[in-house]
């Protein structure tokens, strides 16, 4: 079994949809449990992909084909869940608006974030650049986002990350949303002045923080 | 046991016992010279760096006989973003005879080539000025600034709008089509510059937005020496590798994304940079001996790789210098001590 998942694994990083496909089909029809796969294949994968990615080693539009051989595989799984009659599928994990804040153009890391979610099986809600907080905040209720992700690029537009905060407060919504941080002047400092939830240093680390806090504000609700 | 007092890449205070500073300082190193496949710190560097953050020194200097050239990027800038009331040309003046620049550099408030392009004839004005009233060097500088070219700010499509949504093929033809417009743009600006007296042009920021700004950058600088030989050009990065967000980008037959330090300078040369600005970035959430040793394997490597001067870039976020828009003078001052006394630099 371990066999098929470091395939699994390999097929995500060689991003090799073929292959990954007809590994999913041949693990399901071992009727094996359908998520496993994923958890210990494929996830791994895009795992190794987003660190490599830190490294320098991988380039985005990889990133991108290893995102969307994940994709797919998981739509795949999660259509062999429905047909068995429901059970845990692999996703949406949550749901997330992400913008570049307003005043700011650069969008070169919130791509790189956005695309990272996805590929965890999140979904995202991306408004694009120079995005006021008002925007993030109405998307989120209307879709019924749990978190609010932000980048700013300059030190002059961090504020807006400041004002989303406030924002939140004012309109009684603050505990409603996990907010989350970054950028090249953000650092952990900004992110506990400012409240906001999240920190993150580059895009998998932000995957993976979000992964937690969700865990954590599932709990606090069930609580 | 007694404790150093350091700061973490934030800025903010930390106190390290000797053990915990030399393992930092130990990971910092090995990580950039895992990343960069290139040699770590030798035993005498750790000596050299424990005894840095050992010092009590609020403030340390090169000793006598090291001292290094300082050039400055976006001077006319950054005085007025911390609400000195002066104009470009007093800026200047400031930098050159109270700052002790050994560079200055003449720059406009959008910092881009593609805004200097239509209001060229104004720039060229305000650097005939400027000649006239400094002695230093001066330079015109801006970003290639990638970003400008896509849309609604510019004619192409947003390839980081096009990517997440998988249209691989969509996104690096708006890049290359980006690619062909800035190099227009720059060689338009620094060409005009360089007529008009500039004493060189700073290429400030290369490779913002990976690798097709890397690209542009050394074929703006190709056809620039080409038309002008032994025009000064200075490189200046944006981050410690090529992000390769085109990711199939060549110059001379070398692939651009995920290139450190030691490889851009090589190119850079080739293009025709005369001064190289290596860039490593500040880990916020390790300590600055961490940041500091990781910079020194990085920048070391590159100075030995460069045949042209090397002025690494210290400041906000990079050069083992803390992210903070007033960087504290201990970390500051140690790590441009430590840059220039390990890594054989001819500035900063």
């Amino acid at each position: 079994m371990s066999d098929i998942y470091e395939q699994a694994k390999l097929s995500v990083i060689n991003h090799d949809k073929a292959k990954a496909m007809d590994l999913a089909k041949k693990h399901l029809d071992s009727g094996a449990e359908p998520m496993d796969i994923i958890t210990n294949g494929f996830v791994p994968g895009i795992s190794y992909m987003g660190e490599e990615f830190g490294r320098g080693t991988v380039f985005l539009p990889e990133l991108m084909e290893s995102a969307d051989v994940m994709l797919t595989v998981v739509e795949v799984v999660n259509e062999a869940i429905a047909k068995l009659g429901g059970g845990k599928t692999a996703g949406p994990v949550g749901s997330i608006v992400a913008a570049t804040v307003q005043g700011d153009v650069h969008d070169i890391g919130k791509g790189i974030a956005v695309a990272m979610f996805k590929a965890n099986g999140y979904e995202v809600y991306d408004l694009g650049r120079d995005v006021p907080v008002e925007d993030l905040i109405n998307t989120a209720e209307k879709r019924g986002a749990k978190v609010i992700a932000t980048s700013a690029l300059l030190t002059t537009t961090m504020v807006e990350q400041q004002k989303l905060e406030k924002t939140l407060k004012e309109a009684n919504l603050r505990n409603k949303y996990i907010t989350l941080v970054g950028g090249a002047p953000v650092t952990q400092r900004w992110a506990k002045r400012i409240g906001a939830d999240i920190y993150a240093e580059n895009a998998h680390l932000g995957v993976v923080l979000v992964a937690e806090k969700l865990k954590e504000f599932a709990n606090k609700v069930a609580s | 046991m007694s404790k150093n007092y350091t700061r973490m890449g934030d800025g903010s205070p930390v106190e390290l016992t000797d053990a915990e500073l030399r393992k930092d300082l130990e990971d910092g190193a090995n990580d950039a010279a895992d990343r960069g496949k290139v040699p770590s710190l030798t035993e005498e560097d750790y000596k050299y760096l424990m005894e840095l953050f050992q010092r009590k020194d609020r403030f340390v200097g090169v000793d006598v006989g090291n001292e290094v050239v300082l050039t400055y990027d976006e001077g006319t800038l950054k005085l007025k973003r911390h609400a000195l009331l002066e104009d470009r040309l007093q800026a200047l003046t400031i930098y050159e005879r109270l700052f002790g620049a050994d560079t200055i550099e003449l720059c406009h408030v959008d910092y881009s080539y593609k805004p200097v392009k239509p209001i060229v004839g104004y720039e060229q004005g305000s650097l005939e000025m400027a000649l006239l009233m400094t002695h230093a060097p001066l330079l015109y500088g801006a970003m290639p600034n990638l970003g400008l070219y896509t849309q609604p700010d510019g004619p192409c499509p947003n390839p980081m709008e096009l990517l997440p949504q998988g249209k691989i093929k969509e996104a690096r033809e708006s890049y290359e089509a980006i690619i062909k417009d800035s190099v227009k743009d720059i060689v338009f600006a620094s060409a005009a510059m360089h007529e008009s007296g500039a004493d060189g042009i700073n290429f400030d920021t290369v490779g913002a937005s990976g690798d097709p700004d890397f690209l542009a950058s050394l074929l703006a600088m190709e056809q620039l020496t080409t038309k002008y030989p032994g025009m000064a050009i200075e490189m200046g990065m944006a981050g410690e590798f090529v992000l390769g967000t085109h990711g199939d980008l060549y110059y001379d037959g070398t692939r651009l994304a995920g290139l450190y330090p030691h490889g851009q300078v090589v190119l850079a040369e080739k293009a025709g940079a005369t001064i190289f600005g290596p860039v490593v970035n500040t880990n916020t959430d390790r300590s600055i001996p961490w940041n500091l040793a990781r910079t020194v394997v990085f920048v070391r490597a590159c100075s030995k790789a460069a045949k042209i001067p090397v002025h690494a870039n210290m400041g906000m976020g990079v050069g083992a210098v803390p992210v903070w828009d007033y960087p504290p003078v201990d970390v500051l001052s140690r790590a441009s001590k430590a840059l220039v006394e390990l890594c054989d630099l001819d500035g900063l």
